[in-house]
């Protein structure tokens, strides 16, 4: 059960090589740049960025220190890029405190060293999601919206009829708002309710 | 590859450097570390050197000390070796006004220039705030051909939700099926962090997720998952995970009975059919 609980256990399973290779007597000198070796466990490496998982909030952004990590719109194309550079990182690990997928994962990976900082760059490219009622990109990607539909219960979505305006700009859904508002004038009922797509119910 | 370096003579020049990398220069001379079985040797005077080593994100105080210690290298190898985080790139202080720093857009460029490759060409850039021996050493035996390279710059195109890809850097979207609902796991996690912090909190609520599925399964899941938690205390010798445990299953049923009770007096409150 307790497979990563225990630092303890986790130390056990890190391969140290005076451990193995020289178990009787460990040589003064690391023999490192001619043999493999691995860091403990807890070690921060560099963190790396899992594209499957990110939704491209900026999070990390916000949290990163030295600004490695940093966010570029390019609402033209409808993109939104997160570029990471090592070559800034200091290893602080906020970043992957406050990712609220667990995209952004720790390693505990230490040869970095390079000769061209464009081994250092990590870029993941988002798509923006797009407004049809004004033909316009907005500020989020698509898979932010997908991810909190997942975190809101669907009652909640029907009862506020969220689904027409999630993918809206904030300007669409204030008309759509003051419309219905209008509309509705003199009942005593929360205009969000009325947005339905459905229509009456 | 063969050796392209065999002794390699360094002068060491501090540009404004916090003396984190300083420190961790003196350990990989050490003889635990031992760079100078390497070949590598350190000269109190750029003169002699076939290498220079960096620290610092280059202070305008240490600008012309570092062009002056540059120039007075002797022409043919001079090797520049950037060590930490700072010499990269700036580092964490790479807008403050005390650096020389002449980048367009002061740092916040796609190679996050900065440093000391302001004025002087680099050769080997190694990251971290500060380096561990280690990275040093790694630095060190790629410049002399004894490493291979093993960073490579990464460029992903993350797909839509329902998209498939096509591309090779193309990635589906995937949230990963959990037991519980997604809004009970960001809680439960951020308030674990508080806890046991960031290190461990994904495989302790791991294990509460796989209890917790076990609880479900029976009549009355409340007792259920109180035994198991209470088995899980048992067998468990960390006594912080023992606290995590115990804390996770209160703020569980916390959130529970809330989220219930919330989505209750919401249907009081705003029955779906009113109005219209």
């Amino acid at each position: 059960m307790a497979e990563s609980l225990s630092y303890t256990e986790k130390l056990k399973k890190w391969d140290r090589f005076e451990v193995e290779k020289f178990s009787k007597k460990a040589p003064v000198t690391t023999p490192y740049p001619f043999i493999d070796i691995e860091k403990p466990p807890e070690y921060r490496g560099i963190p790396h960025i899992n594209p499957e998982k990110c939704i491209g909030c900026g999070a990390c952004v916000n949290a990163c220190p030295p600004d490695a990590l940093i966010l570029e719109w390019d609402k033209e194309h409808g993109v939104k890029r997160l570029t990471f550079n090592a070559a800034r990182c200091i290893r602080c690990h906020r970043c992957v405190e406050v990712c609220p997928t667990g995209a952004m994962e720790p390693t505990t990976r230490f040869e970095i060293a390079t000769d061209n900082k464009e081994d250092l760059v990590e870029v993941v490219e988002h798509k923006l999601a797009y407004c049809e009622e004004c033909g316009e990109y907005l500020d989020f990607t698509e898979r932010q919206i997908e991810y909190v539909r997942n975190i809101l219960p669907k009652e909640i979505f029907e009862m506020y009829a969220l689904e027409d305006r999630i993918g809206l700009t904030q300007e669409a859904k204030m008309r759509k708002t003051v419309e219905k508002l209008r509309e509705t004038e003199g009942i005593p009922v929360s205009a969000f309710m009325l947005v339905k797509k459905g229509g009456e119910e | 590859m063969g050796r392209r370096l065999k002794s390699v003579w360094v002068y060491h020049v501090d540009a404004g450097s916090c003396n984190g990398c300083d420190i961790e220069v003196l350990d990989v001379l050490s003889p635990y570390y031992d760079l100078e079985r390497l070949g590598i040797k350190v000269v109190p005077n750029p003169r002699h050197a076939d290498a220079l080593f960096i620290t610092g994100p280059l202070t305008r105080q240490t600008r012309i000390m570092l062009k002056k210690a540059y120039e007075a290298m002797p022409p043919k190898p001079r090797i520049v070796v950037a060590i930490g985080t700072c010499a990269s790139s700036g580092g964490i202080f790479y807008n403050s006004y005390a650096l020389y720093n002449t980048s367009p857009q002061r740092g916040r460029d796609r190679l996050r220039s900065g440093g000391p490759e302001m004025i002087v060409p680099i050769d080997m850039y190694i990251p971290g705030c500060p380096p561990s021996p280690e990275e040093i050493l790694y630095g060190v035996a790629q410049l002399l051909g004894i490493k291979e390279k093993k960073m490579k710059g990464e460029y992903w195109v993350a797909l839509p939700p329902k998209e498939t890809p096509k591309a090779e850097n193309e990635v589906e979207f995937r949230i990963p099926d959990r037991p519980i609902p997604l809004r009970y796991w960001l809680t439960l996690r951020e308030e674990l962090r508080r806890v046991v912090g960031y290190y461990d909190r994904e495989a302790v609520l791991e294990d509460f997720m796989a209890l917790v599925e076990k609880a479900f399964e029976s009549e009355d899941p409340r007792e259920k998952l109180h035994d198991l938690v209470t088995g899980y205390f048992l067998k468990e010798k960390d006594s912080r995970i023992k606290v995590a445990m115990r804390f996770l299953e209160n703020e569980f049923w916390k959130l529970y009975d809330e989220y219930h009770s919330l989505g209750e007096a919401l249907k009081k409150k705003y029955p779906v059919t009113a109005g219209v």
